[in-house]
């Protein structure tokens, strides 16, 4: 099924279009919006999560208009969001913070929303600190907190903005897991500018450029487009779009392979840079 | 000496689970329990598992659950319900720091209006401005750090944000009325300043459809003080700005319409404008 039917949005703020034409049709299962900063990725969700209106172009989500405030708020009750800077008053413990949300989400019976509560925090692994003060919290503890929101209601559909930033490697694993487990039977939209994210959890890609999506597909796809354009050399090729250094001592290339070149498989990241084109790639080459 | 070593058997477990063994031998047996591995699988059979669930429940709602404020049980008390009661006590205007610079200013002014030439009209400017800094304390992307989780959730942001303003206005109006009862001057001028106090809120609470509702406070503020501190001019009657039949006519006209714009944009408010 068809989660997310989105058409053409349009989204402006003065003359800069954080929108321009993007369309994105999202089923169950994990969907991944991966794009530099800037791209409107964060515009995107945040039309998607219903809390900030398109210009125009058609949209649909959970089978819903959320330009019509009955469908708006049918919307509301079937989505769980968790927004790129998702903050809670610091002096609420983990449980306050998330009974706080529960409220908001039409949890009215007190025994029944505390379980809800504690049910989210022990999926998010917080059960045990959830009389801690947010203010208290590691970085990694208050992403899982906003996610642990998100999962309030075990809501069918799940807007995810950034969810990873910020966390060390052993945090980001773990949310990942989290997000796959999440993306079993629903549809969870996650924005990322890492492709390690989209390799590790996603069904579904879509890489957004400007406004607009330049690539849909399976994650599999995406690096395929690569395919023949990925090279390594013990030197680095001037010729290549982009070059850096691997393990080994070799260099790693993207772009139109020179004649007798050794090719590899490509990776995710490799479409992704050839898709963005010269300038991000050669910025991956840079920072290599 | 050494002690014989002493164990549950299945028929003491037995007794002891159905709470029939007397209160010395119950002691010994938990006291053994402690620190016995077997004897305790021995017992486990035993074990009512859906009351030890309900018990641990329990214990967990007693040490977990959010302890209903002060003001929640106030709230409580007079009706309304704990989910209610929660959405306004989380309210940031309602807490210490806003009550306190609040009383500063109504002391200051109160203060001024003793001293100063026109001292009065200190106080009627800044008086009605309170209730509207309090909303736009109340609600939105500077009040509330989790404004974009609340602004996707289905609770309605003018019910949200109606709430709260009842409730900050409620908070204010007490200690802003005691303090205009102390005023030097006519007995009136203790209600003077409630109908422009009353045109800024709702007025902020209106504007808050278009722009964000500490904009939309600052910016009505500013108008506010720009005409009602004409009055401090030596030239101008202090009472000019809040008493004379044509303003009062125009601050209920002003709250009139904002109240009808607010009606008529409940539905523009229910999503956020940007907040980065």
């Amino acid at each position: 099924m068809t989660t997310i039917e989105a058409t053409e949005l349009v989204k402006a703020y003065g003359r800069h279009r954080a929108l321009d034409g993007m369309t994105l049709h999202a089923r169950t299962g994990v969907t991944g919006l991966l794009g530099p900063n800037g791209a409107g990725k964060t515009t995107l969700l945040r039309v998607l999560a219903t809390v900030l209106p398109a210009d125009s172009g058609q949209l649909r989500v959970l089978g819903q208009d959320p330009y019509d405030a009955v469908g708006r708020r049918s919307v509301r009750r079937r989505l769980g969001y968790l927004p790129q800077d998702a903050g809670f008053h610091r002096g609420f413990t983990a449980f306050e913070a998330v009974d706080y949300v529960a409220v908001l989400k039409e949890h009215t019976d007190t025994r029944a929303r505390h379980e809800e509560v504690r049910r989210v925090l022990d999926l998010v692994a917080l059960g045990d600190v959830a009389t801690k003060r947010v203010r208290a919290l590691s970085g990694g503890m208050r992403q899982r907190l906003g996610l642990a929101q998100a999962l309030l209601g075990d809501p069918p559909l799940l807007v995810l903005d950034e969810p990873t930033v910020g966390l060390d490697p052993e945090q980001r694993m773990r949310f990942r897991d989290l997000v796959s487990e999440a993306g079993q039977g629903r549809t969870v939209i996650l924005s990322t500018h890492q492709t390690e994210d989209v390799a590790a959890v996603c069904s579904d890609v879509v890489v957004v450029k400007e406004g607009r999506s330049v690539f849909t597909g399976t994650p599999t796809e995406l690096a395929s487009l690569a395919t023949g354009r990925v090279w390594v050399d013990d030197a680095k090729d001037p010729r290549a779009v982009a070059g850096w250094r691997v393990g080994a001592g070799h260099y790693h290339h993207i772009g139109d392979p020179p004649a007798g070149a050794e090719l590899v498989d490509p990776t995710i990241e490799d479409a992704y840079l050839l898709l963005l084109g010269p300038q991000a790639a050669q910025g991956r080459g840079e920072a290599a | 000496m050494t002690t014989t070593p002493w164990h549950l058997d299945g028929e003491l477990a037995g007794r002891y689970a159905v709470g029939t063994v007397g209160p010395v031998l119950a002691a010994s047996v938990e006291q053994h329990l402690v620190a016995c591995v077997p004897c305790r699988s021995l017992l486990a059979p035993h074990v009512d598992t859906p009351r030890l669930d309900l018990v641990w429940a329990e214990v967990l709602e007693e040490v977990e659950a959010p302890r209903p404020t002060l003001l929640e049980r106030l709230l409580g008390s007079i009706g309304m319900s704990d989910a209610t009661a929660r959405l306004v006590a989380a309210t940031p205007s309602l807490r210490g720091a806003w009550v306190t610079g609040m009383s500063v200013v109504l002391a200051l002014s109160l203060l001024a209006a003793y001293v100063a030439d026109n001292g009065v009209a200190v106080f009627l400017a800044l008086a009605p401005v309170l209730p509207a800094l309090g909303v736009a304390a109340a609600y939105g992307p500077a009040a509330d750090p989790a404004h974009e989780i609340v602004a996707a959730t289905p609770y309605s942001a003018v019910r949200l944000l109606a709430l709260r303003t009842a409730f900050v206005v409620a908070t204010t109006l007490v200690p802003a009325a005691v303090a205009g009862l102390l005023l030097p001057g006519p007995a009136h001028l203790a209600l003077a300043w409630l109908l422009p106090g009353l045109a800024l809120t709702v007025g902020t609470v209106a504007v808050s459809t278009w722009i964000a509702p500490h904009q939309a406070a600052a910016a009505l503020t500013v108008a506010w003080l720009a005409v009602s501190l004409r009055a401090l001019a030596p030239r101008h009657d202090p009472l000019l700005v809040t008493t004379t039949p044509v303003v009062l006519g125009c601050t209920v006209a002003l709250a009139a319409a904002a109240a009808v714009l607010l009606v008529q944009r409940r539905d523009i408010a229910d999503v956020i404008r940007r907040t980065a």
